[in-house]
């Protein structure tokens, strides 16, 4: 017999931990598995394969594209990611007046999704009728078409994820800068030391741990972006934006519906993650105490 | 930083200011911030013509349903899950929430594949369901951890003196956690509201009926229907996309950026 109550907490858990473990835990290593086997799109049967697929992406040169791409999409947009918010928030922190207006204007794209952010920039962007080249050839800028040509279209895509994640990560500064203490700026004020050098003495040490998080979150982001690119250029010109998350679609659901060979990337895609993110952890957590 | 502030939300205007205008101003250079003659006729287009391969008011539809569905499922398992994690002592407690917050760091694209396996299995492909429970499912753990916080903060005397008037589990959690918790029970239907009203990848390969599509889907589909000239109902049905959330950020302003920083400290 079990004691009365006993059961009780598995019981509130059995709901949420039945659709974790069904949709979460059980794809995760039905994954791995697939990702040994041949199985495709509407194939019954499908055999072990061994690393045959694992094999197969170290030739797809394709997939290295993507690599490339996905790793210069995120290097790229991680300086402004972790400046234009931060720089914001110190902006806002300050106490100005419309405080609640400008941290709702910058967190208002954040509230939107990838797709209607896709659009939105399309439209900006376009070469012939569209105002962001019109106002760039006013001011003297030469223009060009940003998406189509293979050198700027990365970075047009940039730029639409910083105006979609900014506001996000603005307020995660803004939360950061509130838990430093007051009297940490007065006694620099005391001592002379006043705005900039209060920055880089103060608030950029003692924001370390919000740097982290900002960063972490980011790439681990950053490794799979999808929307963005299947609205602006759908991986072109050529391949030239092509991102590991797309490449894995095609593969599963458009061109090829080989479900093995896309379950091979999605787990080369999760083992640079998660190496990715422990080292971050390593790296940076030695240096969070103060 | 006013100036900034006006700039940063210039796209979305000009998305706003397109989908007012007559298709013949659309394209003109230059660009116009006045839709002057303003009209209403792409959204008309948009919302009931029938001849799209898809319409946005059906797409509408379908994401409310699905969105308030994912809500109520996450909202109602994590606080459930969450009781006992915060408020009980059992075997494998800190097993299953270790488990929980390392599964935040899962890609949603990592398990994409064999979650469309799993859900043509059940024959939930194009389906409400196939795409409600797949969704809760992503939110789960965050919500389960967001919740948790908030329940150790409560004080124990509240449960101890329910528990003396004969109350059990069930109605500690209906009657008194459930009631004091509105602030994160918010915070986090707003969150799982978000995730769900603004997916693309899962919806993009888990529906293939066009009657089937949330709005992201339909919206990408029209940017491929329509060609590069006729911005004026991809424009209104990007418009018609952002209401709701808007809607929502305007009443809960507060509330959403508490959720947006709380959601920060998973990391």
């Amino acid at each position: 017999m079990v004691r009365r109550g006993a059961l009780t907490p598995y019981l509130f858990l059995a709901p949420g931990l039945a659709l974790f473990v069904a949709f979460r835990v059980y794809p995760l290593l039905d994954g791995l598995r697939l990702s040994f086997t041949n199985a495709r799109l509407g194939r019954a049967q499908y055999a072990f394969v061994g690393l045959a697929n694992y094999e197969r992406l170290l030739e797809d040169t394709r997939f290295h594209a993507s690599l490339v791409n996905t790793a210069f999409y995120a290097v790229a947009s991680t300086l402004p990611i972790l400046a234009i918010p931060l720089l914001l928030a110190v902006a806002l922190n300050r106490g100005i007046a419309l405080r609640t207006f400008l941290r709702s204007a910058f967190f208002f794209p954040f509230t939107l999704s990838v797709v209607t952010v896709g659009l939105t920039w399309l439209w900006l962007l376009d070469p012939v009728v569209g105002p962001f080249n019109y106002y760039l050839k006013a001011l003297g800028i030469p223009v060009r078409s940003w998406l189509a040509d293979p050198t700027t279209a990365m970075w047009a895509i940039i730029v639409t994820s910083v105006w979609w994640v900014t506001g996000y990560y603005l307020v995660i500064y803004l939360a950061g800068l509130q838990d430093i203490p007051r009297e940490l700026y007065e006694a620099a004020a005391l001592d002379g030391a006043g705005g900039a050098r209060a920055f880089w003495a103060i608030t950029l040490p003692l924001l370390r741990p919000v740097f982290l998080f900002v960063f972490v979150t980011h790439v681990i982001g950053s490794f799979q972006i999808f929307g963005q690119v299947f609205i602006l250029t759908q991986g072109g010109p050529g391949d030239a934006t092509r991102t590991v998350v797309q490449h894995l679609y095609e593969t599963a659901f458009q061109n090829f519906f080989l479900f093995g060979s896309a379950s091979a990337m999605a787990w080369v895609l999760f083992a640079l993650i998660l190496v990715f993110s422990l080292l971050q952890f390593r790296l940076l957590r030695g240096h969070t105490q103060y | 930083m006013v100036g900034f502030a006006i700039l940063w939300l210039l796209p979305a205007v000009w998305v706003l200011v397109t989908s007012l205008k007559l298709t013949e101003n659309i394209i003109r250079v230059p660009p116009e911030w006045i839709p002057w003659p303003a009209t209403l006729v792409h959204y008309g287009e948009v919302l009931f013509s029938s001849s799209r391969t898809a319409r946005i008011g059906r797409a509408f539809v379908n994401s409310a349903i699905v969105s308030v569905g994912t809500v109520a499922l996450v909202v109602l398992t994590s606080a459930m899950a969450a009781y006992p994690l915060a408020r009980m002592r059992f075997r494998g407690r800190n097993v299953i929430f270790a488990l929980l917050v390392g599964s935040l760091m899962i890609p949603n694209a990592v398990v994409l594949v064999p979650q469309y396996i799993l859900t043509h299995r059940l024959g939930w492909l194009s389906t409400y369901q196939g795409l409600i429970v797949p969704e809760a499912a992503m939110t789960f753990a965050f919500g389960v951890f967001l919740l948790r916080q908030f329940f150790l903060t409560m004080p124990a005397e509240l449960e101890d003196a329910a528990r003396i008037d004969g109350a059990g589990p069930w109605r500690i959690f209906t009657r008194i956690l459930l009631p004091l918790s509105q602030p994160a029970l918010g915070a986090l239907a707003i969150f799982a509201f978000r995730s769900a009203w603004n997916d693309f990848l899962w919806p993009l390969i888990a529906v293939n009926k066009p009657e089937m599509f949330p709005l992201p889907v339909a919206l990408a589909l029209l940017r491929g229907a329509y060609s590069s000239e006729s911005y004026g109902p991809i424009m209104a049905g990007a418009t018609l996309s952002a209401l709701p959330l808007l809607v929502v950020f305007l009443l809960a302003n507060r509330r959403i950026i508490e959720g947006a920083r709380v959601s920060g400290l998973k990391g």
